[in-house]
């Protein structure tokens, strides 16, 4: 009886239903995460079964000598504040839009979120052929209105490079941020929009003073889920350019898993984890707090 | 009673059939290898292993193929578990197959080379590779490759280049002649980094000589205080801003070798395999080829291997259908699907093709050879080379800073 009641306690269930997505996170999250973290500090190569403890030589070596990392670091950190800024300001745009009671806007939110659900490596795939310098649609299409002047290789030409992944990052991500802010929208309590409108608020004051706070929570959302994904952002620069050329589109999640998979260097690999890790925790977690402190006191 | 009898019986039944099953299980092995660019490779790869099955009753051989990155990468990944391939790709030389022996991850293959006399078949200068190592002998050659310098025929009659080059002079005298004409004198493929490469590694053999060549791609001599490296990386850079095909960073080889097909360049530096490109296409006869003219005797090329692992539970099984992939008739079968040469030296080489017998001329009056710099390099200095020659290429390096660049990072690796 005494058993059974204990089976039927709702901490018990609550520990019983937590247990395997724990278990799951355990082994497929922490420990990797507590695994590269003391790889940082050997020498392995990933084949031979020895490590070698060498202190913070890993990190030293990424620091100093590495002609790849600060380059990778600095486009990591550019990418992001583009990742914050253009894909959710323009999916923040498209949400206002398809909220609107316009015709066909179910097949339109459908249009807008498919890029989402593309694998990004088959975006990337798509993306290279479009930016193809001899045969690619967009010079075909410059060529077609005359801006020979204009066109480009789009992906071979450093300076311009990272930005052309970078909309085609834009293209698939958009749709993501654009859920989420339509359903943001969907939660602003009409109630507050009549009244507000009844006090003679227009249609700036309406957006300004009642529909933007109630948008706070979905923009942290938005704002932290675009600064995380941006931070490791991978698939589709390894799809398009690979980090070329020479590198100059290297991202740090790239470079560390270029390091540790591709040059056997899983002690470096791992130290540049770390500090992608610790920057991602440093940039996250006091945005985080800020925004939650803000709710509080706004509640 | 009835019942747990029914159940031995059962039991039994089982382990008999499991017994029965074991050898038949036993006799397959995994090979991984690289989804070739050449697909009469991978056609002839999937017809050899149909027979190999066929004379071998019992014995099956399951093939995982997969592009070059991910084929070194699933290698990496399987080397800490029991579960990777009996049979693996790689290049010979100390660089990328190398990594695998030093590790302890291919298994010696002396009583191999004993049992089935391989020294009496494999072409001694693909052979060479697999005796450089302390430990014994390590890997069986696959593939023997060299590349030259393929060229239009019409594009170079259009500039009125009416002989090969002799000399490195005249290779850059028939490219003036080209880009006069409006042709740009050679395609590469920027985005594959070692496409670009062979050019700087064949610049490298003209300019330093064979020894010095060695003494930088050792990292035995610095390339810092030698001229010919620097030189080399402005030769290089010359190339890259008078003779290229333009755009070429964001291409890849495979598209460099449409446009090639296409005529928009003169000339493509490749290797053998690219006869069995060009016949594919039905362009055979509108293509010629010489060897890069370095002043020297050594042909530009490869050999790629295909080893035991160390963890292989079939290493027997393995080593015979290394043989027989390896074997005079089955060389003799698919000759010309793995490249121009055979590695098995008892092929009798009978294709008509000129480029064919360009190629077999050329192996025979072999003297000696030299490696592609991603395979003579470690894998670390080899993305840093890639990453120099690509700045010196796109005009965002200056050519005379390349090689002390290079030179500042082999001096800091640890």
């Amino acid at each position: 009886m005494q058993l059974s009641r204990r089976l039927q306690s709702p901490p018990f269930q609550g520990a019983m239903l937590l247990a395997p997505a724990l278990i799951v996170y355990g082994v497929f999250a922490l420990y990797p995460l507590i695994d590269v973290f003391g790889l940082s500090f050997m020498k392995w190569n990933g084949l031979t079964p020895t490590r070698t403890f060498v202190g913070l030589d890993n990190y030293v070596q990424v620091f100093n000598n590495d002609p790849v990392f600060w380059g990778a670091l600095r486009n990591t950190i550019l990418w992001t504040i583009m990742s914050v800024a253009f894909p959710p300001l323009i999916g923040f745009g498209l949400a206002l839009g398809l909220n609107q009671n316009i015709p066909g806007r179910a097949p339109l939110r459908a249009l807008y979120y498919m890029p989402v659900i593309i694998a990004p490596i088959a975006v990337a795939t798509m993306w290279r052929w479009m930016y193809d310098p001899f045969f690619g649609l967009f010079n075909q299409m410059l060529a077609g209105v005359g801006l020979q002047s204009v066109i480009k290789d789009w992906l071979g030409d450093r300076n311009v490079a990272l930005f052309s992944v970078f909309i085609a990052y834009v293209w698939q991500t958009v749709g993501f941020s654009m859920v989420l802010f339509l359903a943001g929208l969907q939660s602003v309590s009409q109630t507050l929009v009549e009244a507000s409108r009844i006090d003679g608020a227009g249609r700036f004051g309406v957006f300004r003073y009642v529909t933007l706070p109630a948008l706070k929570p979905t923009i942290t959302i938005v704002v932290i889920l675009s600064l995380i994904n941006s931070l490791k952002a991978f698939e589709i620069v390894y799809g398009m350019t690979g980090g070329g050329p020479a590198q100059s589109t290297q991202m740090l999640a790239m470079w560390a898993y270029t390091e540790a998979m591709q040059l056997g260097d899983f002690g470096r690999g791992s130290a540049i984890s770390v500090v992608l890790l610790l920057i991602t925790l440093a940039v996250v977690i006091p945005y985080l707090r800020w925004s939650l402190r803000r709710q509080d006191a706004n509640q | 009673m009835r019942g747990l009898g029914f159940l031995g019986r059962v039991a039994a039944f089982s382990g008999m059939m499991m017994a029965a099953a074991v050898p038949a299980h036993a006799q397959a092995i995994k090979l991984w290898t690289l989804n070739f660019a050449n697909d009469s490779a991978n056609q002839a790869f999937q017809s050899i292993i149909k027979q190999f099955e066929t004379a071998n009753p019992g014995m099956t051989v399951q093939v995982e193929t997969r592009g070059v990155d991910e084929h070194k990468a699933a290698l990496r990944v399987a080397a800490g578990s029991d579960q990777g391939p009996d049979i693996f790709f790689s290049w010979a030389g100390l660089g990328l197959g190398g990594e695998f022996v030093k590790s302890g991850l291919a298994l010696p293959m002396d009583k191999y080379y004993a049992q089935y006399k391989w020294d009496d078949e494999f072409l001694p200068a693909a052979d060479i590779f697999s005796k450089q190592y302390a430990g014994g002998r390590y890997g069986v050659p696959y593939s023997f490759h060299g590349e030259a310098l393929y060229y239009n025929k019409a594009l170079f009659a259009k500039a009125g280049i009416t002989s090969e080059p002799k000399t490195y002079a005249d290779l850059l005298a028939d490219a003036d002649k080209l880009a006069a004409a409006g042709i740009p004198a050679i395609t590469f493929g920027g985005t594959v980094n070692w496409h670009v490469m062979r050019l700087l590694d064949e610049i490298l053999e003209t300019q330093c000589g064979a020894e010095k060549h060695d003494a930088l791609m050792t990292m035995q001599a610095s390339w810092a205080s030698e001229p010919c490296a620097t030189k080399s990386f402005t030769e290089f850079h010359n190339w890259s801003s008078k003779y290229f095909l333009k755009p070429f960073m964001g291409i890849g080889q495979d598209q460099s070798f449409n446009l090639f097909l296409a005529g928009r360049a003169g000339m493509m530096l490749e290797g053998d395999w690219l006869v069995g490109q060009l016949k594919q296409n039905n362009k055979l006869a509108d293509y010629g080829l010489f060897l890069f003219p370095t002043g020297g005797s050594r042909l530009y090329g490869f050999s790629e291997y295909n080893y035991i692992s160390s963890k292989s539970k079939n290493p027997d099984v393995a080593a015979k259908f290394l043989d027989f992939l390896a074997s005079k008739d089955v060389q003799q079968a698919h000759l010309g699907d793995f490249g121009s040469i055979s590695i098995n030296k008892n092929v009798k080489y009978t294709s008509t093709e000129p480029l064919d017998q360009e190629w077999v001329k050329i192996f025979n009056e072999v003297n000696g050879t030299f490696v592609n710099g991603d395979q003579a390099f470690p894998l670390d200095v080899t993305t840093e080379y890639w990453r120099i020659i690509n700045e010196v290429a796109s005009d965002n390096l200056d050519p005379s800073k390349a090689a002390a660049e290079l030179q500042k990072f082999i001096g800091n690796r640890k």
